[in-house]
């Protein structure tokens, strides 16, 4: 292959550009903003790898962490891959200059997080997708300098070009011009990144919209798992939104309680014993689910030394967003919204089920199962943008010079119909209420009941989605998304129906056990506007 | 309170002034403020980079008050004065309302050639101002403040003096190369205003950076 167009740029997409660019591929990198813009400057805890075995840990530990962790559901061989490369992609970043913490002995530190039977992820102080970004721009603009990546901003995704179940290009909008182009390639790759929007407030940025699925979704692509969503069980609310308080805190010892009648109850400690506190993510959002209560998070006896040196960004935003000071008092925390399982159906080299559009980062959806663990997520960024590179580096050219211009004129009419629209329910009205709909339906529980509910606001959303007027003001891609925004919410719910039992962070109130027939993944397509779901052994479905 | 916000509908247009009373609560960020003002039915909503609400991200860069801030990062409560007044960086082309076009950043990093490629450490250099350093928003604010920083002709600006380090210390390549571009983009031009340390977001030192790129 000799060109591909990239969409998104954060740590998968950059590091998909820099992997193609040094196999001679040109990457074009397309995103409205610069990568210092992208969601994954946030991950602050850390990125898991296996690089010390004396310990008693292995890369076995690691697959059966992974796998276990998310429910048992996720493949063996994709997991398999992802662990055994992570050593290298550790490496690979400290090549590439990252700033990683490092121990007296010079090397890489690491420190316990959920759901590890041993201390495995690598951290760079407390802004290790940052730090993780600043190396892979550099080199990405090394690779510039050469020719082999371009980086677009103002651009935003509208459509993919397909032709003949092969994807030959995209149509990329351009906020300067406001204009659509299309814009060609031998390969496309989705590095979008997850659906918060669909949600209200999430601990996540607010570029990560899950347009770029559900806008794939009514082109054919199928879509997997969209019911396994990540509650992280430590968010601190604030009036924008609710801010991760990072596992780190209690990697480090903080403790989890409630209050009843003057005492303090550490309710993880007395179901789970010693490493309560520490459980996977779903097991602690669900039990503090449970309690029905208002749940502290303690770290104040850890000492001021320890916190300013351990947990500074946590003691930096409790107090400037809340005026709490950690080193003496608990921090209010609520589950929130915070990472996405399913997203885009991808085989084990990335591609979807259109030839040559590959997915990758959060927006692909293969090794969580029905649950992340921490530090695995950057992981899978970088790992998943390499995957994708020597998949595309592999293949034959295959971009056939068709014209586009009558789908790029169609889909500029279309836009241009859209914008005479007029009345008052406006999308902004409907991402809204969009919002809400999606986060009554489907919170740390839901049920038949919950899901129905939403189901029939979405519904008719969808039947008036012609009706709904454009803002003027806006950014066009803020209008022109809603139609995919719609179509992902009816996905979501229906694979949240369709999976009638209790696993990882899909909790049924009215299938609370785990059903050993569903130990599989859900596949949910769009085809002559008909949603259908199906069951899928993983290990099958990814080759 | 009295909201004042300056405004420009397209690349070149005119800008003007836009008044908005705001009447929420004020133990809020500027970010808030403005989304308060576009959340009210308004069909003329104003724009705004946004993407972290957390100062991780430095999209929300803008002048409050006349100073260059973060509105995710700036409290209503803590400023002087009774009035809000919100304008675009003034360094930089307006895209749309307090939307600006960046992208000289990245043009002028570019070329001058600040990247690593092969890495190998130098231990004589202090691992964790290159940790603060790794930091860096890219956001502008200290081209903002900077009273040499004009457009980005030549002088590149502290974010500029802040990479080459990083890179000096990090990098196997040319150093001699990277002391030649640190001098003519930046140290040549530079007065030590020292208003850039003052408007980080995220305390970089840069101080400490150019100290010890102009003893190299
Ligand atoms: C607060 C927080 C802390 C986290 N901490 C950790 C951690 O410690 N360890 C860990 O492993 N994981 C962590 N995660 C998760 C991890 O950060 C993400 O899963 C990962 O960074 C995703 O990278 P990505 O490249 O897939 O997507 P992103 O970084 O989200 O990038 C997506 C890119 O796509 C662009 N884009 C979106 N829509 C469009 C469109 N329509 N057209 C064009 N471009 C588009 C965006 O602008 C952006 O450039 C954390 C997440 C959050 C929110």
């Amino acid at each position: 292959m000799t060109k591909v167009l990239i969409i998104g740029s954060g740590i998968s997409g950059l590091t998909c550009a820099i992997e193609c660019a040094s196999r001679g591929i040109n990457s074009v990198l397309v995103s409205p903003f610069p990568s210092e813009r992208a969601q994954s400057v946030l991950a602050a805890g850390g990125i898991n790898a296996v690089l010390r075995q004396d310990n008693g840990d292995s890369i076995e530990k690691h697959i059966e962490d992974t796998l276990k962790g998310g429910g048992n559901i996720a493949g063996v061989k994709a997991v398999t891959g992802l662990c055994t490369e992570a050593p290298s992609v550790v490496r690979w970043l400290e090549s590439l200059g990252t700033v990683f913490s490092r121990d007296e002995e010079g090397k890489i530190r690491q420190r316990p997080f959920g759901g590890q039977t041993y201390p495995r992820t690598c951290f760079a102080g407390t802004s290790t997708g940052k730090q993780i970004v600043t190396a892979l721009v550099m080199e990405a603009r090394r690779l510039e300098g050469q020719g082999l990546i371009e980086r677009r901003f103002w651009s935003d995704f509208h459509s993919a070009l397909i032709k003949d179940g092969k994807c030959c290009g995209a149509l990329i909008f351009n906020e300067a011009s406001g204009t659509l182009e299309a814009v060609t390639a031998d390969a496309v790759v989705i590095a979008a990144g997850g659906q918060n929007m669909m949600f209200g407030k999430t601990t996540g940025s607010t570029q990560c919209d899950g347009y770029t699925a559900g806008r794939l979704l009514m082109q054919g692509v199928k879509l997997k798992n969209l019911e396994f969503i990540q509650y992280h069980p430590t968010a601190i609310e604030t009036d924008r939104k609710n801010m991760l308080v990072s596992e780190a805190a209690r990697g480090e010892g903080g403790r989890l309680y409630y209050e009843e009648d003057g005492k303090r109850v550490y309710f993880m400690e007395d179901k789970f014993g010693e490493k309560g506190n520490l459980m996977p993510r779903d097991v602690v959002s669900r039990t503090m689910y449970e309690t029905g209560r208002d749940i502290f998070l303690d770290v104040s006896f850890l000492g001021r030394e320890k916190i300013l040196d351990r947990l500074p960004e946590v003691y930096d935003l409790c107090m400037k967003y809340r005026g709490i000071d950690i080193t003496r008092e608990s921090i209010p925390v609520k589950p929130t919204v915070h990472f996405f399982m399913g997203g885009i159906a991808v085989d084990l080299n990335h591609m979807t089920n259109i030839r040559d559009l590959y997915a990758v980062g959060e927006c692909a959806s293969i090794y969580h199962g029905a649950n992340r663990l921490g530090g695995n997520s950057l992981l899978a960024a970088v790992y998943s943008g390499r995957v994708a590179a020597r998949s595309i580096a592999s293949s034959a050219p295959g971009s056939d010079g068709s014209d586009w211009s009558g789908f790029v004129k169609s889909e500029q009419d279309r836009l241009a119909v859209r914008r005479e629209v007029t009345g008052d329910t406006t999308v902004s009205y409907v991402k809204t209420v969009l919002a809400d709909t999606i986060g009554s339906a489907l919170g740390i529980a839901r049920s038949a009941e919950s899901i129905a509910k939403g189901m029939e606001t979405v519904d008719h959303f969808l039947a008036i989605k012609d009706e709904i007027s454009f803002n003027k003001s806006e950014l066009e891609y803020f209008n022109y998304r809603i139609d995919g925004l719609l179509n992902l919410g009816k996905a979501m719910l229906i694979c949240a129906d369709s999976r009638r039992e209790s696993r990882g962070s899909h909790i049924r109130s009215d299938y609370p056990e785990t059903d050993d027939a569903f130990r599989k993944a859900t596949i949910v397509s769009l085809e002559d506007g008909e949603f259908r779901t199906e069951l899928v052994v993983e290990d099958d479905y990814a080759g | 309170m009295r909201v004042k916000i300056k405004r420009q509908q397209y690349p070149g247009a005119e800008p003007f002034w836009q008044e908005y009373t705001y009447e929420g609560d004020m133990n809020v960020s500027v970010a808030a403020v403005i989304d308060s003002i576009n959340s009210k039915d308004n069909p003329d909503v104003v724009s705004w980079e946004c993407s972290c609400l957390q100062a991780m991200c430095g999209g929300c860069a803008m002048v409050i008050n006349g100073v260059p801030r973060l509105a995710c990062d700036t409290f209503v409560n803590k400023l002087k004065g009774s009035e809000l007044v919100i304008e675009p960086l003034r360094k930089f082309p307006v895209i749309k309302d307090l939307v600006v076009d960046r992208g000289i950043i990245q043009e002028n990093l570019k070329k001058a050639s600040t990247y690593i490629g092969e890495y190998e450490h130098d231990d004589k250099y202090s691992q964790e101002l290159e940790y603060q350093i790794g930091r860096c928003l890219k956001c502008g604010l200290c081209l903002e403040a900077c009273p040499n920083y004009v457009k980005g002709d030549n002088f590149f600006g502290p974010l500029f003096a802040d990479d080459s380090y990083f890179i000096n210390a990090r990098s196997k390549g040319d150093k001699k190369a990277i002391k030649r571009n640190y001098d003519k983009h930046f140290a040549k031009g530079c007065s030590k205003a020292l208003a850039c340390e003052k408007v980080c977001p995220v305390n970089i030192p840069t101080l400490s950076a150019i100290a010890r790129m102009n003893r190299l």
